[in-house]
């Protein structure tokens, strides 16, 4: 078994994470008419409505993994 | 040769993604438009500026819409009436794109997504049944539920497919061989949908594709749900089919093994399940639902493997829709992060939930879902019958409780797939932590 990763470790990471994810979303909602107008414009534009959700999903998924795993709800074993 | 071969199945995909969105197959309906009312004249038609292009039309509006109720100031969907193969430029209906979002709704969002998350990652899919009827009750425009929702769908299905290759369950390579298969699936249900819209309308479409969901929910999801209290009651492992069994002893080049999920096969055999699920996903939009039980009935894998091998399908089918709808700018973002907020916490809770309980689990919350979201699409069989002339028109109270039925059946099936996952997750977890693991 893995040695499980330390508590501190596991909170400055969800931290970090947490505090980029928050920027990310302010960022998008104080900007949202510019957002609304430029993601629907159809054609190459669809690059920003992708990326934006790939981009999203690496910095919220890696906060809600170490959340997670901060709370101690981890998978059996400790993958 | 092992890389070589994921290779070429890799770039066999991105071809078949590119052909088909180069074609513009599937994507949203030709008779809708972006744009802002300009002015509204006195003889019933309207000044319309097109989005993007800022090209000025003249629009007719259908008798039932009164000028006092367009909006002015705001972007608008609008759906145009069609006769036949033509589209007219009347103007059926009005959606507002991009609706206010109060707090109400936020929460209303976040929540459906948590729920739709834990299930596609115990499950491998579901969500996306009930977050498009979600949104569209919140006032959403249904082309843009359909296009915000898949794109929350391909980076949920990722981060899901990540954690559960990484917890050993999900096989990449079965995944991209039916991910490929089922892209072909989808072109041929689409040109089944476009064949029956031509010959009985929008009406016998709707028919079809609801007769589709009840038949194909109620035999697949009583066998799983059949399986599953077999399963349970004789407290044994999963056994693998004997059609599964019988299909792998077949020797028809090319035999393709998949290493995660044990099995050799012949690709000749993963082919039609792969283009069943496109089909269905093109159909009814959720592929999960044949994808799932085709991986272990017919070709063979655990519930935990095909379930896990599901969301590498999802996130492949995904993103390609999601490129087609963003072609056609109909992506609320708002409305995508919003729920990806909550369901990538709910994903990566259902990708762990997997590892504390047995296979039958799975099964069970399968069949569960599968047959509650049956009666919501059944109830909405009567409608279209009416709609046909096939049987006397609904009184609007009767609608009403039809509609109701389907939506709050939705509810229902997610709500119980919750509880269920979490109940049966805790018990895993305790007895786990009972047992010093």
């Amino acid at each position: 078994m893995k040695p499980k990763k330390s508590k501190r470790a596991l909170a400055i990471k969800t931290l970090v994470f947490g505090a980029l994810s928050g920027t990310l979303y302010y960022l998008l909602f104080s900007n949202v008419d510019w957002v609304t107008t430029t993601y629907t414009m159809g054609g190459w534009h669809t690059v920003y409505p992708v990326g934006t959700a790939l981009l999203f999903s690496f910095v919220h998924g890696a906060f809600a993994s170490n959340f997670l795993a901060l709370l101690g709800i981890e998978p059996k074993g400790g993958h | 040769m092992k890389r070589l071969l994921m290779a070429m199945v890799i770039v066999l995909v991105c071809c078949l993604t590119a052909t088909v969105v180069l074609a513009g197959g599937g994507g949203p309906p030709k008779n809708l438009i972006k744009g802002f009312f300009l002015k509204i004249n006195p003889d019933h038609t309207a000044i319309f500026k097109k989005d993007v292009t800022g090209e000025e039309i003249s629009l007719k509006l259908s008798e039932d819409i009164k000028p006092e109720d367009i909006p002015m100031n705001r972007k608008v969907l609008v759906t145009l009436k069609t006769e036949g193969h033509e589209i007219t430029n009347e103007v059926k209906r009005i959606s507002i794109m991009f609706i206010d979002l109060p707090v109400s709704k936020v929460i209303a969002l976040l929540v459906v997504g948590l729920i739709g998350g834990l299930l596609s990652g115990f499950i491998g899919s579901g969500g996306a049944f009930v977050l498009t009827p979600s949104m569209m009750s919140l006032g959403v425009p249904g082309a843009v539920a359909v296009a915000s929702n898949m794109c929350h769908k391909f980076p949920k299905a990722m981060v899901g497919a990540y954690k559960r290759w990484k917890y050993g369950q999900a096989d990449v390579k079965l995944g991209l061989f039916m991910a490929a298969s089922a892209i072909v699936g989808v072109q041929i249900g689409i040109q089944i949908q476009k064949y029956i819209l031509d010959h009985w309308g929008n009406a016998g479409s709707n028919l079809y594709v609801s007769l589709m969901f009840v038949i194909i929910l109620v035999v697949v999801g009583t066998y799983v749900f059949y399986d599953a209290f077999k399963l349970k009651k004789g407290g044994k492992e999963a056994e693998v089919t004997k059609l599964a069994l019988a299909l792998q002893k077949i020797n028809l080049p090319p035999m393709i093994h998949f290493k995660q999920a044990g099995i050799t096969i012949s690709i000749w055999f993963t082919i039609p399940v792969g283009v069943a699920t496109g089909m269905l996903a093109a159909t009814i939009a959720v592929g999960g639902f044949i994808g799932v039980p085709g991986l272990i009935y017919v070709i063979g894998a655990s519930a935990v493997v095909a379930s896990a091998t599901e969301l590498v399908i999802a996130f492949v089918m995904g993103m390609w829709g999601s490129i087609q709808w963003g072609l056609s700018g109909l992506i609320d973002i708002r409305l995508t992060l919003l729920i990806l907020a909550a369901s990538l916490i709910g994903v990566q809770l259902g990708a762990l939930g997997t590892t504390y309980v047995k296979d039958y689990m799975i099964k069970i919350v399968m069949g569960a879902v599968m047959l509650i979201v049956s009666v919501s699409r059944g109830a909405k069989i009567p409608a279209y019958l009416a709609d046909l002339g096939l049987r006397p028109p609904l009184t609007p109270q009767t609608a009403a409780l039809y509609d109701a039925i389907s939506f709050w059946a939705l509810v229902a099936a997610l709500g119980a797939a919750g509880i269920i996952i979490s109940a049966a997750m805790i018990r895993g977890m305790l007895q786990a932590r009972a047992e010093g693991l």
